[in-house]
Parts: C-alpha cells; structure tokens; sequence
C-alpha cells in the first residue's frame, strides 16, 4: 500500500506540474482569443495596459509551433556583392563603379550569376575582369571561378551571420535559404515585431579588434557616469576630453585586493598569443590562475549569487561614489539606499578579480536601460571623445534564473578592422585538449598587429562584431608571424562560434533588409486542419478498439495515453521547444510504442490468466515479464533519440526531441501509472478486472 | 475478444522464399531508385517562388486543386501578409518565365472568378542544405551503431546484428517500395520531402522496437525450453507474440492509413512511406528478423564444429 502512495503521489505531482505548464499556452489562446474580439483602439489600449504582461509573459512560455505549423516572418535580404566586388578590385575606376550599379540594379530581376553579369557588361566596355582582379598570367576563366568562389563564399557567410544573430535572439527553427544571386529568404517562426526583426538582421557585420581601456581609467569614466546621473558635483571629477589625459591625471592609489577576489564571477578569461609550434611550447606557458578561474567558473555556473556582487561587496580598488567617497562604504547601505546614490553602479556593477583587472556586470533585464542611457547626449557628452561601450554576446552567468552579461569599455577606434582576417579555425588543442582558435592575418595586418600586441602585452583586446564583444583574450606576447591563436574558451561550440564570429568579420557585404512579411503556416493552413483531424480521429478509433479488445484494462490503458500526451505537452512547455511536423512524427512514434506498451503487458497478463493464475498474481507476473521488453525497446529509442539530438540539425532535432520526451513519459505511465490502478482495485479485493 | 491466440506456425520454415521475396523487393526497389530517382520536394532541390496577388481573398485549398489539377506537383503553398497575397513554391527549374506562365495558366483556369497578378518570381535555394543531410546521415549512422552496441550487451551479439540487419531490410525494403510506387503511380506525388525523412525516422524507431521485443521473449524462452534449438525456440517466440505484433502495428497502420486517406496532399509522403514501413516492419520482424540470427548461428557453428554445409544443426519442424 504504502508503495501504491509513493505512486500515486509520483502520478498526481506530474499531472501537476505537466498542467502547470500548461497554463501558459492555454492561457496564451484565452489572450488570442480575447485580443481578436477588441475593435477599436481604445480598446486595445486598456486591453494591454490591463493585461500587457500576462500577454507578453503567456506567449514567451506557451508551447511555440514551427513555421511549417504556425508561420511567422518572411523578410528577405540583400548581400551587397557589389560592394565585395570593389573592395576585390585591384583597380578601381568609374567603369567598374558604373558596371557593378548596373548589375546590382540589374540582379534585383534576374538570376543570372552576379559575376557573369558583371563579365558582360565589362565586355560590351570592351574590358576584362582580368583588368580589374587578375594579374598578368592569370587566365580569364580562372578569374571568374575565383571571383565566384568569393561571392559564394560571402553568401554563405552571411548566412553563418544572419544565423548567428537569429540563434542570440533565441528564435528556434529558423529557415534561411538563397534566393537568387544574392539574396538570403529568412523565415522567422512565430516572430510578429517588425522593428525587432529589422534589428535584428539589418547592418554590416564588421568585425573590429578593439582595446579593452585599462581598468584604471575606465573606472574614472565610469565614476563620472555614476556622478552624473546622481546629481552630483561634476567639477569635483576630472574633466577631461581624452584618455590620454585621464591617464596622466590619474592618481589612482592601488589598495589590497586580496579581500575582494570573487572567484565565482564568470568574465571573459581568454588569452591570445602567438601561434604555437611544437619546438616553442613552453615559451607561452599558459596563464595557469586564468585557467583555474573559468574551471571554477563553469562548475559554478548555476549556483553563482548576485549577492557577491551587490552593493555591499562592491569595494573596489580606488572607486568613488557619486559622493567622492570610496564605494566600500556601500557596506552600510541597504540596497535602495545604494540604486539611489550610485545608480549606474546599482546597473553596471563591478567586480575586481585576483589579477586586479575590474569586469563590470548588467543583467539582462537591465540591458535595455544600459543601452539607453549610454546613447543619450549628455552621457556621450561626459565621456572622453575615444570611449565606446559594448555587451558580452551573451550572457557570461546566470544569477538566480537572470542571465548577466558583461559590459565591456572600449577604445572607440578599433586597432584594427576584421578585413586583414584572412582565416580562422577552431580545434582543439592536442597538448592539454582545450579548445583553441588559430587566426591568420595577412601581411599588412601582421604588421600592425605585432605593433599592436607589442604594445598592449598582458591588456585586453576586444573581438567586435556588430559592436558586440565576442572574446576579450588578454595579450600574453607580441604576435609577430600574423598567425595567433586563442584559448581559454569553455568548449568547443564557444571557439566554433569564435572562428565564425573571426571569418565573418572578413565579409565586407553588407546585409540590407529589402522585404518583410508575415507569412502563413509553410504546410498551409488546409493541410494542417487536415492532418489534425484525422490524427483526432485516428486516435479516437485507436481508442475505442482499446476498449473494445481489452474492455476494462482497455479503459485504462487510454487513461494512460491522456496522461502520457498532457505530460509530453507540459515536458514541452516546460522546455520551451518548438512543435513542427517532424517533431508530431515523433509524438506519434511514442504514442505509438505507449500502446505497445499497454498491448505487451496486457497480453502477459491475458497469458497467465488462461492459465489460471489468480488476477492478482496475473498482473503482478504479466507487468514483470513485460517489463523487459518494455525496457529494451524503449532505451533503444531513447539512445537513438538522443544521438539524433545531439548529431542532428533543426527538423532531425525536433524530432528527436518529442521522441525523447515521449519515450521518457512512457516509461512511467507504462510502468507505474496504470499499474496503480490494477494493484489498488486488487488491493481492495476485487478477484476480477476485465482484461477482454 | 482475442486474435492469434494459440497459433502454431512455422515462421521460419520458409525463411528461404522469404529472403528472396525481401532480396528482389529491395533490388529492384533500388534499381528503380536509382535509375529513376525520388522525386526530389522543394526542401531538398530548392525552385521556383511566385508571389502572386488575388483581387479578393482566396482558401489555399482551392489553389492547391488548381495546381494539381495543372501538373504541379509538389508546391508549397501559404498566405504571404494577407489571404490576398500567396506565395507559391514549386520544385520546377525552368527558363525564363516558362514556370511562372505555368502557374499563371494554371490559376487561371482553376480559379476563374477571382483575378490575380504575379508581383514577383524568384528561383530559391534548398531550405534543407547539404550540411543538414549530411548530418542527418551522420546520426542515422550513430545511433545504428549505438543500437548494436546496447542491444550486443542486453542479448547476444548476434541478436544485435540481427535487429540492425532487419532494421537495414526495413528501410532498403521501404526506400524501394516508395521508389516504385512513385514511378509506377506518378499521381501518388511521392516526393522526398521534411516529411518522407521524418517517415523513415520514425519507421526505424518501431522496427527496432519490434524486433526487439520479439528477442525479449527468445531471451526467455531459450531458459524457458532447454532442450529446444534455437529454431523452435523462436518459432515458439513468434507465435507468443503474434497477437502483440499485429495488434500494436495494427492500431498504428490504422492511425497511418487515415492519415493517408484524409490528410491532404501535403501529408501524403509522409503517410504513405510510413505506412510501407509499418508494413514492411511487422513483415521482418516475424518473418527475417529472427531467420537472420538463426541462419547467422548456424553458419558459426558449421564453422566451428566443421560440420559440411548442407547439413544444418537444425531440423524443421
């Protein structure tokens, strides 16, 4: 009995938690349905203001469909190879200016391949593309090839980038595909917001190597920031219009840091160096107190406490309040007390690590704010002419549920720009299996970055992208051959994204949104009714012969797949996974196998009655022998799902997702759910359960 | 109510015809494929994209019986902004305007009442690009050898190679099968699409499931009846799970067929592929998947022992 109530309790707290997460998308079609209703504007508006956060908070938490059951944004895009083709150019002329607006003009309507278009143009010139890209022995044709290799290569990279930002903005099962010679088809599932999407995907991705401003100074600008917006006294605080000038007037004295060290606070803690041969190993010895950092960080990564970086910790080396106080006075302050008087610190907070560098932390929900403010005039106007700010990629932790990004102060002119990039790769380093990322220059970028790197040993360098900072190594040597390489990133996926980030600074095409749309369901509405009621009524009819072959046991069996499908919802829900059609295939799959299971145990049970076993031990033989069986077939599929998971992309990932749920769900209601029904009507002293 | 109860059949006996039956279905099948193909959807092979306009709004569905009604087959079809705009994708390649005039006949005719303009036509790439296939098959081959590997330490290395080989035959057997009856019912419209890839996905899934329960019970009965060879044994096996195997591959043949009879065009590769595999699944599971691992062991032990071939350890029943 007392097994029963563990069962039972097992039972209602799924259902429970399934229905919970449930709710959301029940609630979201209540939203839908309610919003559909409102006329006019007035309406609407007390609508929102009533509701805005249930509405907005429904839609994020309720189960998402693909764009081939749901629809969502159809925006296409232009690479701009006319602008590649220039900067290819070894010589460049009106000719060539006019020729390629021609063509650019000319591709809009046409598919023909951009560099064949810009060959006959040239021709009818009576030029060559030899005059402009070839040298003197190159063959016309071999040109060309080169040429297109280019422009295919730009494509595909703007693919990688428009990929990038849709992954960052956390749209799952996005669909890109070319569209004639230089376009991109972006269809984003479930996203409705204009201005989000041109956001989005519109701009240039440049790729700049920016230095990161010593801490030092930065914790000037940002004293003057934190003073500004707390009303205090300007004049008190430097003033000052460059850097340079900070730096000198800087009397900044350096206190004991040992108290402040906070192991626990992820920041970028990648290194660059010279790229290693395996004679000259030992000459860049890594950095092991790095190393040990981000170890400690990723182990930690869940259970990090914002609370170590709260006003009263936050007394770092020679940092004031708006007040010209050292900010460890913070200790005495409540936490309103500290948002009131520092409040760009209570945004932007800063932690000072071991090494004595200062990272600085926004949450995410303080990002919009940050970004804001740092826009205005009157803050652009208070820091030196050669400052920018920029965020981390993505968050570097996560606190209490609330991801945390870092906040990066920049040179504003970058060293250097991404177009002397001319390879990257990422791999994984042999010698000690930590993932590691090679960067080739060419040889004029060799040269100012052995300059660069020279200059800046042991500071930080910013990898820019779309004034977003991807990595931030710290210089360990001066890199003279123009290959370095980059290590101390967590995994592999982050130097995956690295090389990406590294490659796609090399395209010089910018992208430009030429259309959008809202766009219907991809299966199209009458096939998705379609598919939808005959699953309905194939499930009914699977149901009905259930109870119709099995009776009573029938019964509960459907019991069990009502369950099973409530609980495969809400696992969903809870994942916030996104529903297309292959992942109903998956769905079917496993309600498929839980009737098996049902229909596997039920004839064992049948087995042994007609050899007349009493019911009790019927059941009790008949779930015991089936369970192997059960297991075998289920673990196969939950390993098959799990390796389509982890080696498949997009639809193959959908699947496998569903499956896996569904197979897990099935494993319980196979084998403890139904059975609490059998055992608890036995258990009362029933002799006869009606197997069919 | 009971189906097969008690039977008493000799699945094994004729294992031989079996494995000629299977063996043809599956040359010829790949023979067809490969000589003629699959009819490659627009998610693999990219086309054509028109945006076309109506002067009032107009069901997808009618569109969708114009264009079949014209010969064009396989078009992705979905509203664009409003149900006046609707973008229609179709795998044809053609020159110039030859698959937009198609299309604007066709429209033509199927929907006489309601006017329309074609705003744009563009040829789009495959939204399922190399890199996706590939890393689809890179999985596939995963989890067979993750298959083999669990299923040689539950049972025995050869019930492992068992199940991988039906599983193999289910999908050879299935690939061809689709093969021909595209070639053969052109009208069917079977075309490798999202859909058809989740079909053999999920068709592998169940055919491993069966085949392994069908091992579960040899796995038992092997303790069970000592002194059977391994033949009777999973004669007995088969005929134990008889009703099982056509009970749960029977609701969900039934579930797949409806699907197929009312579920629209779109959904007809996936339905109709699966419903072969299902088929052929609960085919190879009574009737190959045990003969493999019979014939496999018969073959170990003639080597071992040097027994002369032709003189199997096995009697029939």
């Amino acid at each position: 009995m007392r097994k029963n109530r563990f069962r039972i309790i097992l039972t209602v707290l799924f259902l429970g938690l399934a229905l919970y997460f449930l709710y959301p998308t029940f609630k979201d079609r209540e939203f839908n349905k309610d919003i559909s209703k409102l006329t006019n504007a007035q309406d609407s508006a007390a609508f929102f203001d009533k509701n805005g956060n249930d509405v907005i908070k429904a839609k994020e938490d309720r189960i998402k469909l693909g764009l081939d059951l749901q629809g969502g944004m159809y925006v296409i895009m232009e690479v701009d190879i006319a602008k590649l083709l220039t900067d290819l150019a070894k010589k460049k002329d009106d000719n060539l200016t006019q020729v390629l607006n021609q063509v650019s003009e000319q591709s809009k309507s046409s598919d023909e391949d951009f560099v064949e278009m810009v060959d006959i143009r040239l021709r009818e010139k009576g030029l060559s593309l030899k005059a402009y890209y070839g040298e003197i022995r190159d063959d016309e044709s071999s040109i060309k090839s080169s040429l297109k290799t280019e422009v295919e290569n730009a494509i595909d990279r703007a693919i990688q980038v428009v990929r990038n930002r849709i992954d960052q903005y956390g749209v799952s099962e996005p669909v890109i595909q070319k569209k004639g010679s230089s376009r991109l088809v972006v269809e984003l599932p479930g996203v409705s917001n204009v201005q989000e999407v041109r956001k989005l995907l519109q701009g240039t991705a440049l790729l700049e190597f920016k230095l990161v401003i010593d801490p030092q100074i930065a914790v000037k600008v940002m004293e003057k920031i934190n003073t500004y917006l707390a009303g205090g006294n300007l004049d008190s605080l430097v003033k000052a219009d460059s850097l340079t000038k900070i730096a000198k007037l800087d009397s900044l004295k350096k206190k004991d840091t040992t108290g402040v060290t906070k192991n626990n606070i992820k920041k970028d803690s990648t290194s660059i160096t010279e790229k290693k041969d395996s004679t000259k190993k030992d000459i860049t010895k890594k950095d092991t107190t790095k190393k040990d950092l981000t170890k400690k960080d990723t182990s930690k990564k869940n259970t990090t406490k914002m609370d170590s970086i709260k006003p009263e910790d936050s007394n770092l080396t020679g940092l004031t309040d708006s007040n010209g106080n050292p900010l460890d006075t913070g200790k005495q302050l409540s936490e309103e007390e500290f948002k009131a008087k520092n409040p760009w610190f209570y945004l932007v907070r800063p932690q000072q690590f071991q090494d004595g560098t200062v990272a600085w932390f926004v949450r995410e929900a303080d990002k919009q704010k940050v970004q804001k403010l740092i826009e205005k005039k009157e803050i652009q106007d208070l820091i030196p002419t050669d400052v920018s700010f920029a965020f981390s990629n993505r968050s570097t932790f996560v606190d209490e549920g609330e991801k945390i990004y870092q906040f990066y102060i920049l040179k504003r002119d970058p060293e250097l720009t991404g177009g002397v990039v001319v390879n990257a790769r990422s791999n994984i380093d042999p010698s000690n299996n930590t993932p590691v990322v090679y960067m080739e220059m060419n040889s004029d970028g060799s040269a100012d970055w052995a300059r660069i790197t020279g200059a800046n040993i042991n500071k930080q360098i910013a990898i820019v992208l779309d004034n977003v900072v991807y990595s931030a190594p710290v210089v360990r040597s001066k890199i003279t051959g123009g290959s370095s390489q980059i290590e101390g990133m967590a995994n592999i996926q982050e130097a995956k994204l690295l090389e990406i980030v590294l490659k796609a600074g090399a395209l010089p095409a910018p992208l430009t949104i030429i259309e959008e749309r809202t766009v219907g369901p991809s299966l199209g509405e009458d096939s998705i009714q379609k598919g939808l009621y005959s699953s309905i009524i194939a499930l009914i009819l699977v149901a009905l012969f259930m109870i119709v072959y099995y009776r009573f046991a029938g019964f509960v069996a459907d019991l069990a797949l009502l369950f099973n499908m409530v609980v495969i919802m809400g696992i969903m829900a809870s994942f916030h996974a996104t529903l297309t059609l292959p992942g109903i295939a998956g769905l079917i799959l496993s309600i498929g196998m839980a009737v098996d299971s049902n229909v596997l145990i039920y004839e064992r049970i049948r087995e042994e009655l007609r050899g007349g076993k009493p019911i009790r031990t019927a059941i009790e033989i008949g779930y015991n022998k089936a369970f192997s069986a059960i297991m075998d077939g289920h673990v196969t599929s939950i390993i098959t799902a799990i390796i389509l998971y982890q080696f498949g992309t997009g639809p193959i990932q959908g699947f496998a997702l569903t499956l896996l749920i569904g197979l897990i769900a099935n494993l319980f209601t196979a084998i403890v759910m139904t059975r609490i029904i059998f055992d608890v009507m036995t258990g009362k002293g029933k002799t006869s359960i009606n197997f069919g | 109510m009971h189906f097969f109860q008690n039977t008493n059949i000799d699945f094994l006996g004729k294992r031989k015809l079996f494995y000629i039956v299977s063996l043809s279905v599956i040359v010829i099948g790949l023979a067809v494929f490969f000589a003629k193909g699959l009819v490659i959807g627009i998610d693999f092979a990219g086309g054509t994209e028109v945006l076309v306009r109506f002067q009032k709004d107009v069901p997808i569905e009618q569109i969708r019986t114009a264009m079949s009604t014209a010969k064009i087959d396989g078009a992705e079809i979905k509203t664009l902004g409003s149900e006046r705009d609707i973008l229609i994708r179709t795998p044809e390649q053609g020159e110039g305007t030859a698959v937009s005039d198609n299309i604007r006949q066709a429209l033509t005719t199927g929907i006489p009442d309601n006017t329309f303009e074609v705003l744009r036509i563009d040829k789009v790439g495959p939204k399922i690009g190399k890199e996706l296939t590939t890393s689809a098959i890179y999985a596939t081959i995963f989890s067979l050898i993750a298959i083999l590997i669990y299923l040689a330490f539950r049972f025995e290395f050869v019930y492992a190679v068992g199940s991988v080989l039906a599983l193999l035959h289910d999908v050879l057997v299935t690939l061809g099968l689709v093969a021909i009856f595209g070639y053969l019912f052109p009208d069917l419209h079977l075309e490798l699409n999202q859909g058809m890839v989740a079909a053999f996905l999920t068709l592998i899934g169940f055919s491993v499931n069966d085949t392994v329960v069908v091992f579960d019970r040899i796995r038992e009965n092997i303790k069970l009846y000592k002194s059977e060879d391994i033949y009777h044994v999973m004669n007995r096996s088969l005929n134990y799970t008889l009703s099982r195997t056509i009970i749960t591959n029977g609701t969900v043949f039934i579930t797949v067929l409806i699907l197929l009879i009312f579920g629209g065009e779109v959904n007809r590769s996936f339905a109709f592929t699966f419903l072969i595999g299902i088929i052929t699944g609960t085919y190879s599971s009574i009737y190959t998947a045990g003969a493999f691992v019979v014939d496999i062991k018969n073959f170990m032990d003639k080597n071992k022992k040097g027994i002369i071939p032709g003189k199997l350890s096995v009697k029939k029943a």
